[in-house]
């Protein structure tokens, strides 16, 4: 009888061993909770805002895709593939092929990962807020223009995501919660358009005023981005309507920017786009990428995470037999309507800078050589040209980098130049002599000065200015303009204006359906 | 090495010299004639001579000459004695009380299989040794009803399994459980080395292992010696050639040329001429003609097993050890091949008249190169018009590998991307299990623990050599990386067994505990220019380790449970098990399950009813309810987890003369929720029933399994990131059926047996979702699967098509086909698929995309015969499926082509090329256009197919002296010869969702064996 008490205490020690309470609870392995930061640490409170810098330049806006449509809805871009959704885009089809693309639903998520980005950021920055002390204005004040970087990047996303979709939803913190997120509905796109502005008057208040390239964080965004995206919102709405208020605003922004006298335009157009050219004091917006100088090692490009092809240079590179470095997906060939526009107005530099030659006429075993001396070979495709805006020569990249085209290259997104052609299209608009600001933009291209511009002459000033770029521009103006049913074939007033809400956005949240 | 074994094979058939002894050969059978398998036959006064009856009841001993008498001995009859005669008939009576029938290894246990009121399948691991794989759960194929088994080319690569559907969007794969271990995957066992394989189906069977017993349980019991045993040897070796079947046949250099060139392209035309310009011919007639899948494959490639098995035992002491090599090369042109060495050492000591202690030690040692399988879609859409190999390719190095961009072409040289990789997985792995068992109260108390451990590292070197596949372009520099996995899982079982009966009421409990850790941790390293020489495979030491080249990764999960298991019978006639288990895991935040289930049977037979009627020998009802966890399910945070360093921190200050920095970043996942445990619910009926003499002998079962509380990663709008959590239901449900008839004529012993499995999988909730969809990269847009409720799970969704535009004047008539050229800049022609236009609105549109065909097979079959005649033994199993359909992702490639891919010889023999000439292809020209490129039912095929699974033909004879003799059976087989489908692919065994792309093809085996006892 002995034995068995012995085994009966035997077995409830095991039992009751193996059987310790805190054994379930555990946090998952390297996964750290939110619970760690210390928010009273105000040393740290610049590290939401980063986070939100970094997810804007990295994998979302410059994304290969998001870029891809932009540009392919316009004139200037041909998209280089053979990708049924992209042509379909291109040729303005509204069916299932463009609803059902993956590509449309990978946009919309890239503008709106920011978005909430930046809304998660923001409630980050309130933790830290509570533990201001009541009398550090100087921690308060930071506080604001930490939030109102932070707010900037959000209006950019739901600026951007109207252009393209027209009535889409306007996500405040709310959407922190996933529910609410689920729920949420269209916004008229003028009422977009309105909220942008109306973020962009916080922004202007509580952000630094300094020129980006002399913010406190080098390149990050200051008074006049903001001011910038609240004129481009305002452009928008005032439309092809000379009447319109909306003008004066788009003047009163632009008039800030330039008589702040700040900024100038950067000498060299054919550099600008280049390593002289990044972050020069015509940037008002750059996302910022860097290889460190090493020539292999840590690298940050516009790709997300473990995504080569995401690489904002390495897609528009062309298709080279000579390789890397000068290398890429050959895709985003200009158009020949947009080398026959330059050509036709002796736009030499800017055609210079823009259009590249693949080989001759993009026949396989020919070569053409850049202005900066790079072998670039035809292709079996047959393109004949590539995009000189996004073209880094290899004497200019760091030395020992054959990987990674266009490395330590930044992406151009806002610029002086435009503010100034903004400038002057509202003036002339409003009966203003817009001159000034408009043969500033044209001398630098090496241009003869013009005197009493013209609406008409300033829009083709901004079409050959903007050539080629990747945020729509082209597109957007043929259709405030009223141009694109004329200019675009295959465009359809009233039908071709915008995306459709992508269907599996649709299939998650009803209300989008409406 | 292998050339060695073989040597030693023969030397040893040469050697055995015949000897001095009589061969007896008989059979057992009981009272009614029927075989009685397992039996002990011994000599009388010799016990070292013996026998065991075979499935069929016959033996073939080697008796010394002087030998009289063989007692024959088996569990449940009276044993006893015969005199010694060439052939020798044998009838044993049934003991008094005894049972008849074998006894079944159950979850923490044991039970009389007549006792069973679950669905549990014992394997017959004596068939499943008759299967050359390297390996087990491939040898089940199409032996076990409700198990379906989808073999994988590549050698070393496991089968995926699914018992009974599939119930869950977070794993299939039954539980594994060896000897009391918990492992995902079994291929580092040994066949040779199982003892006892049984497969638990219902909730009544599995429920007691409700942690993880959603998918099946298959429960592994390896070799053990037996008390008072003369030592026996065993070995069993066999070498074979794998050969490629159903090969794929492409089109040639001049079928590809005629479709490229009808497309009417700039690039397909320069393609052509540059073909003849560079590698022979003329003009549009180019002569060369690769055959990729040709190159790409070895016409043989080597499978050897060589294995060793000791087992003995003394009046207190049991033992045996077990050593193995296994070398299966691939079939792929490349290093690609698996090698294991296994050992086993199990010892047993009866310390106390009342105490039982043991030692299990399980050491796998296994090396796989992993082959590039991307090589065979490669090898697909390759153009033939360029040579494996061009020695004009100057710039290429180190082997002179024909670049297709000399034709003007950007398809990969399969040969070279096969070639160029080396990926070697070292894997180490010990099983140690420690336990003792105490024995009162006249053994019906018995107090088990018994602590599992498995400690598994292993390494893998992936290894990128420096080269150029030229011409013109740069060097691809060498790359390492190196990753280094540890696991260290431990489970603690305690276990109280009390059994008892009295009169006619028999009745048992069990009561258990059971404590279990997994803890897994990756460490990868990655860097550029490393030398070639093994030797300085050192990331980092040696050439430029990437700065983000490095990575740890872990996951830790502790687990408690508690358990018991009752059961009752009255005169094994009215059966009752229930089941009850309580399971606590750290990975939800509901942390506690809880699984109850209860089986009834009723042995209808037993009853004073049955007793005149002739029909049934044995006639079982059973039923079954019961509730299983799956913890299959992702471990949860259950909180808003932060991510840091330079991937969330933004770059400042990168100007023209700055290359900028970090500034420290952070980014927040708001997105989560609380999780708690998966279940299935399952309900089972079935009969077990053994007519006419017992010579046939059946089983059918109902299942009905619901799933809820289904886990799976809910998307919303606006981000990739979704919410895990318990969203979804569903219903798998089906019937299993087995039959097996046995009987003889003369001296021929034959087997006819067959089993079948039906599903049904429906998905029943998915939350707020309307439906969900998924695919696999990179065609998850092109070629989605659907998850719907009220379809099964993954649908292939899409248009369906109907035929094809044959004339200008169809198209104009037809409402879909004129709505979209009316405004398309691409206009449809002749020759371009059309589709049905389901809701009839005279557009397609998204109302028209629609369930084209599942992955999941509605039935899965297996049958085989046996035939026993005199020496010889001959069998052949059959096994297949119907009812499910393959996404032909070869062909599917067309849709991102930018040029003209290569297409099998039936596509490009069957192009639309005029009115009337086919309602199922498109022409050359329609598959460059956009109309074509939408996911459509073209590319959905039936993937139904019947196989030869298994061909074997043995004899056995017995050598040596008396005192030494032993008993050898060489065997002859042929696995997979032969495959029966219509299927355009390689195989239409396709694992995953049902997406044919990079499946390696699965293999024809021939291989000679030798099995000898001594």
């Amino acid at each position: 009888m002995k034995r068995y008490k012995q085994i009966a205490v035997l077995v409830t020690a095991i039992t009751l061993l193996s059987a310790c309470s805190k054994f379930l609870d555990r946090p998952l392995e390297n996964k750290q909770q939110v619970t760690a930061i210390d928010y009273s640490n105000l040393s740290l409170m610049y590290q939401p805002v980063s986070g939100v810098y970094r997810t804007a330049a990295s994998g979302t806006f410059a994304k290969w895709i998001s870029v891809a449509i932009r540009s392919v809805r316009g004139d200037e871009i041909e998209t280089g593939n053979d990708d049924a959704g992209q042509i379909a885009i291109h040729n303005f089809q509204n069916n299932v092929t463009v609803k059902s693309y993956w590509g449309i639903n990978d946009m919309w998520i890239s503008l709106y990962g920011v978005v909430l980005a930046a809304n998660s950021a923001l409630a980050e920055l309130d933790e830290f807020g509570k533990n201001i002390p009541s009398g550090d204005a100087a921690s308060q004040k930071l506080l604001e223009q930490y939030r109102a970087e932070v707010r900037f990047f959000r209006a950019l996303g739901h600026y951007w995501a109207a252009r393209y979709w027209g009535d889409v939803p306007v996500l405040g913190m709310e959407s922190n919660d996933p529910n609410a997120l689920s729920n949420s509905t269209k916004s008229s796109v003028d009422d977009v358009r309105l909220h942008v502005m109306e973020e962009m008057d916080f922004c202007i208040a509580n952000l630094e005023d300094a020129r980006p390239n002399q913010a406190t964080h080098m390149g990050g965004v200051t008074k006049y981005t903001a001011l910038m995206l609240k004129a481009k919102a305002a452009m928008d709405l005032a439309g092809n309507n000379n009447g319109s208020p909306y003008w004066d605003v788009v003047l009163d922004c632009t008039n800030q920017i330039f008589s702040s006298n700040k900024f100038n335009l950067f000498p060299d157009y054919y550099q600008l786009w280049k390593k002289p050219g990044k972050l020069s004091n015509e940037a008002i917006l750059e996302f910022q990428y860097s290889d460190f100088g090493n020539e292999t090692g840590d690298i940050v490009t516009s790709g997300g995470a473990n995504e080569l092809w995401g690489n904002f240079f390495l897609f528009q590179g062309p298709d080279n037999t000579y390789g890397m470095p000068i290398s890429g997906s050959g895709w985003m060939v200009p158009s020949q309507k947009a080398v026959d526009f330059l050509t036709a107005r002796n736009d030499t530099l800017r055609k210079r800078t823009t259009i590249l030659l693949c080989g001759v006429n993009g026949q396989p075993g020919t070569t053409a050589f850049t202005p900066d001396g790079d072998p670039v070979s035809g292709n079996a495709g047959l393109k004949k040209y590539f995009n000189g805006k996004a073209y880094y020569p290899k004497s200019q990249m760091t030395p020992g980098r054959v990987d990674y085209y266009g490395a330590n290259n930044n992406i151009r997104v806002f610029r002086y130049a435009e503010a100034l052609l903004m400038n002057a299209e509202a003036k002339v608009r409003k009966g203003q002599n817009g001159d000034v600001p408009f043969n500033l933009v044209r001398v630098r291209a090496k241009l003869n000065p013009i005197a009493g511009v013209t609406l008409q002459q300033v829009l083709d000033e901004r079409r050959a200015e903007l050539i080629c770029e990747w945020w729509g521009e082209r597109f957007n103006d043929l259709l405030r303009t009223g141009q694109a049913a004329i200019v675009l074939p295959g465009f359809t007033t009233g039908q071709s204006e915008y995306l459709p809400i992508p269907q599996e956005q649709e299939d998650r949240n009803s209300n989008l359906k409406n | 090495m292998k050339y060695f074994y073989l040597s030693v094979l023969l030397f040893m058939l040469a050697s055995s010299a015949f000897a001095q002894t009589r061969t007896v050969r008989g059979r057992v059978q009981d009272e009614k004639g029927l075989p009685v398998p397992g039996a002990t036959v011994t000599v009388k006064n010799s016990p070292g001579v013996g026998a065991i009856s075979t499935e069929t009841g016959t033996f073939t001993l080697n008796v010394p000459s002087n030998a009289d008498s063989l007692v024959v001995t088996v569990i449940g009859y009276n044993r006893q004695a015969v005199a010694v005669a060439d052939n020798v008939q044998i009838s044993l009576e049934v003991a008094e009380g005894a049972t008849l029938e074998q006894v079944v290894v159950i979850g923490y246990g044991t039970q009389r299989k007549g006792d069973l009121t679950a669905p549990i399948t014992t394997v017959n691991t004596e068939n499943m040794m008759k299967r050359t794989t390297s390996s087990p759960m491939d040898a089940l194929q199409g032996s076990v009803p409700g198990v379906q088994i989808v073999g994988n080319g590549a050698p070393g690569s496991p089968p995926s399994v699914r018992v009974r559907g599939v119930g869950s969007f977070n794993n299939e794969a039954p539980l594994y459980v060896v000897d009391g271990m918990f492992v995902n995957d079994i291929t580092f066992l040994n066949p040779a080395d199982i003892a006892d394989m049984s497969i638990l189906k219902d909730a009544s069977g599995a429920a007691i292992y409700g942690v993880r017993a959603a998918n099946g349980v298959v429960l592994i019991t390896t070799k053990k010696g037996k008390l008072n045993m003369k030592t026996r040897v065993t070995y069993n070796g066999y070498v074979g050639m794998q050969v490629p079947v159903n090969m794929l046949k492409m089109a040639n250099g001049q079928q590809y040329t005629k479709f490229s060139l009808e497309r009417r392209t700039t690039q397909d035309s320069n393609t052509v001429r540059l073909s003849s310009e560079r590698f022979g011919g003329s003009g549009l007639n180019p002569t060369t003609s690769t055959d990729w899948y040709d190159e790409l494959l070895k016409k043989q490639a080597l499978i050897t097993n060589h294995g060793i098995d000791l087992q003995g035992g003394s009046d207190k002491v049991t033992w045996s050890v077990g050593l193995n090599y296994t070398y299966q090369d691939g079939i792929q042109e490349s290093k690609n091949s698996f090698e294991r060495y296994n050992a086993r050492f199990q010892l047993e000591a009866r310390a106390f008249p009342w105490l039982k202690v043991g030692l299990t030690t399980y050491i796998v040692n296994s090396r796989t190169f992993v082959p590039n399988s991307e090589a065979f879609s490669d090898a697909y859409s390759a153009t033939p018009l360029f040579p494996v190999y061009d020695e004009q390719n100057v710039n290429a190095f180190p082997e002179k590998f024909a670049a297709a961009a000399v034709i003007g072409r950007e398809d990969a040289n399969p040969v070279a991307n096969a070639f160029y990789n080396y990926n070697r997985l070292k894997d180490f792995q010990v099983l140690p299990t420690l336990y003792a068992e105490a024995s009162f109260w006249k053994d019906r108390l018995t107090f088990r623990s018994q602590i599992n451990q498995l400690y598994a590292s292993s390494l893998r070197s992936q290894y990128s050599p420096e080269r150029n596949l030229g011409p013109g372009t740069s060097v691809t520099a060498s790359n390492l990386r190196s990753t280094q996995e540890r696991t260290t899982n431990y489970i603690l079982d305690n276990l109280l067994t009390y059994r008892d009966g009295a009169g006619k009421h028999h009745w048992s409990l069990l009561l258990g505990q059971s404590t279990r850790e997994e803890r897994w941790r990756q460490t990868w390293v990655s860097a550029d220019n490393v030398p070639a020489a093994e030797e300085f495979w050192y990331a980092g030491a040696q050439g430029a380790r990437n700065a983000n080249g490095y990575s740890e990764d872990g996951i830790r999960n502790a687990g408690l449970s508690f358990f018991t298991r009752g059961t009752y019978d009255y005169d094994n006639k009215y059966l009752l098990t229930a089941t009850f288990r309580a399971d606590g895991s750290s990975k939800y935040q509901t942390k506690w399950g809880y699984f109850p289930s209860v089986g009834l049977g009723w042995v209808v037979t037993g009853e004073d009813f049955m007793k005149g009627q002739h029909i049934f020998d044995f006639l079982k009802l059973r039923g079954s309810w019961g509730k299983l966890g799956n913890d299959g399910v992702n471990a949860n945070a259950g909180y808003a987890i932060v991510s840091t360093g330079s991937a969330n921190s933004a770059i400042f200050g990168s100007t023209a003369d700055a290359n900028g920095l970090y500034v420290p970043g952070y980014t927040v996942n708001r997105f989560f929720a609380n999780v708690t445990w998966e279940v299935v619910t399952e309900w089972d009926g079935g009969i077990d029933f053994e007519v006419l003499g017992r010579r046939l002998k059946g089983s059918v079962d109902y299942y009905h399994r619901t799933t809820s509380n289904a886990a799976f990663d809910k998307p919303f709008g606006y981000t990739y990131g979704s919410v895990y959590g318990n969203w979804a239901e569903m219903v798998n449900s089906g019937i299993d059926l087995q039959l097996n008839w046995n009987d003889r004529i003369g001296d021929l012993n034959y087997s006819i047996g067959g089993n079948l499995s039906t599903l049904k999988n429906e998905v029943t909730d998915l939350g707020s979702l309307p439906s969900l969809m998924s695919g696999v990269f990179p065609y998850v847009a092109e070629f989605p699967n659907k998850i719907e409720v009220g379809q099964p799970l993954r649908y292939f969704y899409g248009y369906e098509m109907i035929g094809v535009y044959q004339t200008d004047d169809e198209i104009a008539k037809d409402p879909v086909a004129s709505s979209y050229n009316a405004t398309a800049l691409s206009k449809i022609r002749p020759g371009f698929l059309k589709y049905k236009d389901q809701d009839g609105n005279g557009v397609l549109d998204n109302n028209d995309r629609v369930n084209i065909g599942n992955y999941l097979p509605k039935i899965t079959y297996g049958f085989n015969v046996a035939l026993d005649y005199k020496k010889f033994d001959f069998s052949i199993a059959f096994q297949g499926s119907g009812g499910n359909k393959i996404l032909n992702l070869n062909r599917g490639k067309l849709y991102k082509a930018s040029n003209s891919l290569n297409v099998d010889e039936a596509f490009a023999n069957g192009f639309w090329t005029g009115p009337g000439s086919t309602n199922s292809y498109p022409s050359a020209n329609a598959i460059a256009d956009g109309w074509f490129k939408v996911g459509n039912s073209f590319f959905v095929e039936n993937g139904s197919y019947l196989r030869i699974q298994n061909i074997q033909l043995g004899y056995t004879f017995n050598v040596g002296k008396e005192s030494a003799q032993s008993t050898i059976r060489v065997f002859a087989t042929a696995d997979r010869p032969f495959i029966f489908t219509k299927y355009n692919g390689f195989t239409p065994e396709v694992s995953g969702w049902g997406y044919d792309m990079n499946v390696y093809p699965i293999s024809a085996t021939y291989s000679l064996g030798v099995r000898a006892a001594f």
